[in-house]
């Protein structure tokens, strides 16, 4: 695995940022006496058909550990019932761990009394809901403004500003509306506000799109990108549709069963999956439109070539690369702070598409044209210092889970 | 007793193990086969042994008599049921004053307000024809003492209800506690809360008001619970991921979230009051329900219906603007500002009206209906009672229903041995419900023994399964009927809307204009009321039967008989069972007032035992219904078994 993830990726250029949430040997069980479980090495290694019968009990977080970096689009995805929403509620405690710490720029999450876990549900971290979670007999703008309210800001105050995050969001003159007067996607439009309004340090997504039709979830997910890129507000998004995560997400981290399979960039979950779970996840997904050209580019051969040809930035896709050679008809530089890193040429990048590059994992079978749309709504953010696609080796250490217990088959 | 057949199962299950009810039945028969000739060498005979008889009526009679000289001494008198009794009628007094002084045409004008407030036009019109023709019957007195007790009873009840249904709603604990209770004091009769009120605070307004209260609090309670308990999980959560304390939680969520249930609370409480609060009668409400209780006391019709045309009015009004207001709850809401017109202009309707000299009804206006109601009622029993050609009277079918029917059915039940009837309960209970039902049941039938009212509570008895019966039949079938023609359905609709609408008190008074008195009106009366419920829930059951399933049956060739044998009556089973159980309980409450009309047995032991001063008599009456209240809801009761399965 370890080398795996890092195969091809040079070292990273950005610093690393610190991370917002920092979660380290993460466990949630439900069922009797749900504190023996993590405590127990006998039992931590049972599977979870096992551990029910053995002690009646469900780990819905299996030992979870990762880091959320500032500024960027972290995404959980995982099939139902593989933990990814306990995680995330897990991280504002609105259901309680069993093991395993928290932190939210250094502080103890686990520790914090009472008061001081309302106010980190009040300023630093809103959630998105998959059913929306609105208040029925409030206006839009009610609902927006409640989290202001709960904080006990004035009412005049707090109407003002809800509205202009409604007009941010796009719901102008529905402001009055009630949210059984609402289409699913103004409803959510209406969720995204009200997290929004209290101008939290992170934004928690609960698969906030599962609900809606395919064409008003592609607009949702077009928003969030257009609110992340002009906000960089941090963000940990939880959802089960692949081409999601694959299109918001700067790092995703798969979770099976509790576990973290895989924890890194969509392009190493689709190039290099780490087992063959991850591998029939990613199989369809059409590889040039998530591999770049960091991944795809050789040394250049000579100063000649280093010299001349279209270039392109190192997070460019090969799709872009493609275009950029074919429209030239010479290789492409990929250039980096006016350095020449290397070049793709139209052999290259052909046998990413055609998946017989030794970059990628052994990706067999169909590939189903269309499937992904990793287009360049996603690119920018990523293309972000700091969280960009960050150097893949510094993930090992914050990922122990995932070191110790898969292994590539 | 499951050990019994686990074996057999366990070694080749033949048919008719693996079917649940034979099993059942014959885990009783073997439990039976043991018990019974146990019993029987004990204590031989049909009737319940009087060796196993506890008397009561001593003890009963001792405390009731330490009550009634300790009632100006004792303490516990002196500084609580004192207090709580002068309150009550204080109150009372302070709201029949108020309303008095508005005047009626101020009363009238302040209810079409509010009904056009949160009802629209249409019940504020209907809300002020029917305050007018309360006067118009010349009842304008006896409408208001009735409306000053409801307005103390239900803000009493909502008061009390909505604190039990906020803890039972936020604590577990409570709640576990607090459902059974509530539930089973919702299938009691209205009369068995009587005679306990009268018991410790003697007859008159505080015993009617408090009886009212104990009676209409529990649906506020449970509907409050049931409200706060089913607010939508996520949005719970989404309101606690902002932040909120547990005090925001509720007064910005929870409670707005129950609004709905917290409405039709309110409604059904409004309901019960007034039902009870003409009951309560009995133990000395006055009002219109003394009007109709008198009148039937010495079979005046006509003024039993000027007394009983108020009491329905009122209960269709406060019924109709209370649902409209639940219904309502979505649309904008009225602002203060018209509120405040709204009052403004009741208030000068009420100043104009006192200075007109408005105050009291003016006799001029009263049209006297009670003359011309008595003439047709004797007109009816001179030619409709009896003797008429081929079909004969209506006395002539009472009569015969009475020798045919409930009297062979009474002498039946208690020409059976005591432990027989005991078996088929416990069969009955056991096999619609689970073993747990059937335990509650046969000791509650067991109690009615020990108090030694067996044979009177099989005469109730008697009569309420000849209701029952007669009521299914018909419901069953306007109920197929209904949910298979639309038309008919859009028809009977507003029909049962009033019919359930209508206290069970008012349904004596037509059925002693055609019958007369004696048990098979009381059975009448019980068939009238219970029916519309049944009719209702069977519709609803087989019309909310899943149309795919019918589909597929039609797309077979399924003719339409078949598709109501094969799909629909299956589907609907537990609606239809919902229905008996519904039709038992409210065929057993008007059952038990029909004592009133002669229908003797439980009913009029109570009403006895009040007239004459007698309360041991009565309480243990009072305590048989309860039992007979239990015993028969749980034989009844299927979902039981459903809830444990969901589990």
């Amino acid at each position: 695995m370890s080398t795996s993830t890092s195969t091809g990726t040079p070292p990273g250029t950005a610093r690393p940022p610190a991370p917002v949430f920092s979660v380290d040997g993460l466990w949630k069980v439900f069922g009797p006496k749900a504190g023996r479980v993590p405590a127990d090495p006998e039992l931590t290694a049972l599977s979870p058909a096992e551990l029910r019968a053995r002690t009646g009990c469900t780990a819905a977080v299996r030992d979870v550990s990762f880091d959320v970096r500032k500024g960027e689009v972290f995404v959980v995805m995982g099939l139902s019932g593989s933990g990814k929403s306990t995680l995330v509620r897990c991280l504002t405690r609105l259901i309680e761990p069993t093991a395993g710490t928290i932190a939210i720029d250094g502080e103890d999450v686990r520790a914090m009394d009472k008061s001081r876990l309302r106010e980190l549900r009040r300023h630093r971290a809103a959630m998105v809901f998959q059913h929306f979670g609105l208040l029925p007999h409030r206006t839009v703008l009610d609902n927006v403004a409640y989290g202001l309210e709960v904080q006990g800001m004035g009412r005049a105050e707090r109407r003002e500003r809800a509205a202009e995050v409604v007009a941010k969001v796009g719901l102008e003159g529905l402001e009055h509306r009630r949210p059984g007067q609402l289409s699913g996607g103004q409803r959510q439009r209406v969720g995204l506000a009200r997290a929004l309004a209290v101008d939290p340090e992170v934004l928690l997504f609960d698969e906030p799109f599962s609900a809606l039709d395919p064409l008003i979830r592609r607009d949702m997910q077009e928003e969030v990108v257009r609110l992340h890129r002009e906000e960089g507000r941090t963000m940990v998004f939880i959802t089960h549709d692949l081409q999601e995560a694959l299109k918001l997400g700067d790092r995703i981290a798969l979770m099976r069963d509790g576990r973290v399979v895989q924890l890194g960039t969509p392009e190493e979950i689709v190039g290099s999956p780490a087992d063959d779970y991850v591998r029939a996840f990613v199989r369809d997904v059409p590889r040039e439109q998530v591999v770049t050209v960091r991944t795809a580019m050789r040394p250049a051969s000579s100063a000649d070539e280093a010299g001349a040809g279209p270039a392109l930035r190192p997070e460019a896709t090969v799709t872009e690369a493609i275009e950029a050679v074919a429209r030239a008809g010479s290789a492409a530089r990929v250039m980096s702070d006016g350095r020449c890193l290397g070049v793709v040429d139209a052999e290259a990048l052909l046998s990413v598409v055609a998946g017989t590059a030794d970059t990628a994992g052994p990706v067999e079978g169909s590939r189903a044209a269309g499937a992904a749309r990793v287009d360049d709504g996603a690119s920018p953010p990523r293309a972000k210092p700091g969280a960009g696609e960050a150097p893949a080796e510094r993930r090992e250490p914050t990922n122990p889970a995932l070191a110790t217990t898969e292994e590539p088959v | 007793m499951a050990t019994i057949t686990a074996p057999a199962q366990k070694a080749a299950p033949p048919g008719i193990l693996t079917n649940r009810a034979a099993r059942k039945l014959l885990t009783l028969a073997v439990a039976a086969a043991i018990l019974v000739p146990l019993a029987v060498s004990q204590w031989g005979g049909t009737t319940w042994p009087s060796a196993l008889t506890v008397d009561v009526s001593g003890p009963l009679g001792t405390a009731s008599d330490w009550i009634i000289d300790n009632r100006d001494s004792h303490p516990l008198f002196l500084y609580f049921f004192g207090h709580v009794s002068n309150a009550v009628v204080i109150s009372v007094h302070a709201v029949y004053l108020a309303l008095l002084a508005v005047g009626w045409a101020g009363v009238t004008a302040v209810g079409a307000l509010v009904a056009w407030r949160v009802a629209g036009v249409r019940l504020a019109l209907g809300t002020a024809v029917a305050f007018l023709v309360c006067g118009l019957l010349g009842m304008w007195v006896p409408t208001m003492q009735t409306l000053a007790l409801m307005v103390v009873a239900v803000v009493a009840s909502v008061v009390v209800g909505a604190l039990l249904g906020l803890a039972a709603g936020l604590s577990d604990r409570m709640d576990r506690v607090l459902r059974p209770v509530l539930d089973t004091m919702q299938v009691l009769p209205a009369f068995a809360y009587l005679l306990p009120v009268v018991l410790v605070f003697g007859i008159g307004v505080p015993a009617a008001v408090l009886a009212t209260v104990v009676y209409a609090a529990p649906p506020m309670a449970r509907l409050t619970a049931l409200g706060l308990r089913g607010a939508d999980k996520e949005v719970l959560e989404a309101v606690e991921s902002l932040g909120t304390t547990a005090r925001q939680r509720l007064l910005t969520a929870r409670v707005p979230l129950a609004r709905k249930d917290l409405l039709l609370g309110l409604n059904q409480t409004i309901m019960m009051a007034l039902s009870m609060a003409v009951i309560a009668s009995v133990i000395g409400a006055g009002g219109l329900g003394d009007r109709v209780y008198q009148a039937l006391a010495s079979v005046d019709v006509g003024a039993a219906l000027a007394a009983g045309i108020p009491i329905v009015l009122l209960a269709v009004v406060l019924d109709r603007v209370t649902g409209a207001a639940g219904e309502r709850l979505g649309d904008a809401q009225a602002s203060p500002a018209t509120w405040a017109y709204a009052l403004v202009a009741a208030v000068a309707v009420a100043l104009a009206g006192r200075f007109a000299g408005l105050l009291e009804w003016p006799e001029a206006w009263e049209a006297e209906i009670a003359g011309p109601v008595n003439r047709a009622v004797d007109w009816m029993t001179a030619h409709l009672y009896s003797g008429v050609p081929v079909i004969g009277g209506t006395a002539d079918w009472a009569g015969h229903f009475t020798t045919w029917v409930l009297d062979p059915l009474r002498d039946g039940l208690q020409w059976l041995p005591w432990w027989s009837v005991l078996l088929v309960v416990a069969a009955l209970a056991w096999l619609i419900g689970t073993w747990r039902t059937a335990l509650t049941a046969v000791l509650a039938m067991a109690a009615i023994g020990v108090l030694g009212v067996w044979n009177p509570s099989l005469d109730t008895l008697s009569q309420v399964l000849a209701a029952v019966a007669v009521t299914l039949v018909i419901g069953f079938a306007v109920g197929v009927a209904a949910a298979r023609s639309d038309r008919f359905e859009r028809w009977l609709r507003p029909v049962l809307d009033v019919f359930q609408t209508m206290p069970q008190f008012v349904y004596l008074i037509p059925v002693v204009a055609l019958f007369g008195v004696g048990r098979a009106p009381a059975v009448a009366a019980a068939v009238v009321y219970a029916l519309p419920a049944v009719v209702r829930i069977t519709t609803q059951g087989l019309r909310q039967v899943d149309p795919a399933a019918l589909e597929s049956a039609r797309s077979l060739g399924a003719t339409s008989g078949q598709q109501l044998r094969q799909v629909q009556l299956p589907l609907a089973r537990p609606a239809l069972l919902l229905a008996v159980n519904q039709g038992v309980v409210l065929v057993l409450a008007v059952v038990i007032i029909g004592g009133l009309v002669g229908g003797g047995a439980l009913g009029y032991q109570v009403v006895f035992g009040l007239a004459q001063g007698d309360l041991a008599a009565g309480l243990v009456a009072g305590a048989a219904i309860v039992c007979l209240g239990l015993m028969l809801d749980r034989v009844t009761q299927p979902t039981e078994r459903r809830t444990t399965k969901g589990a």
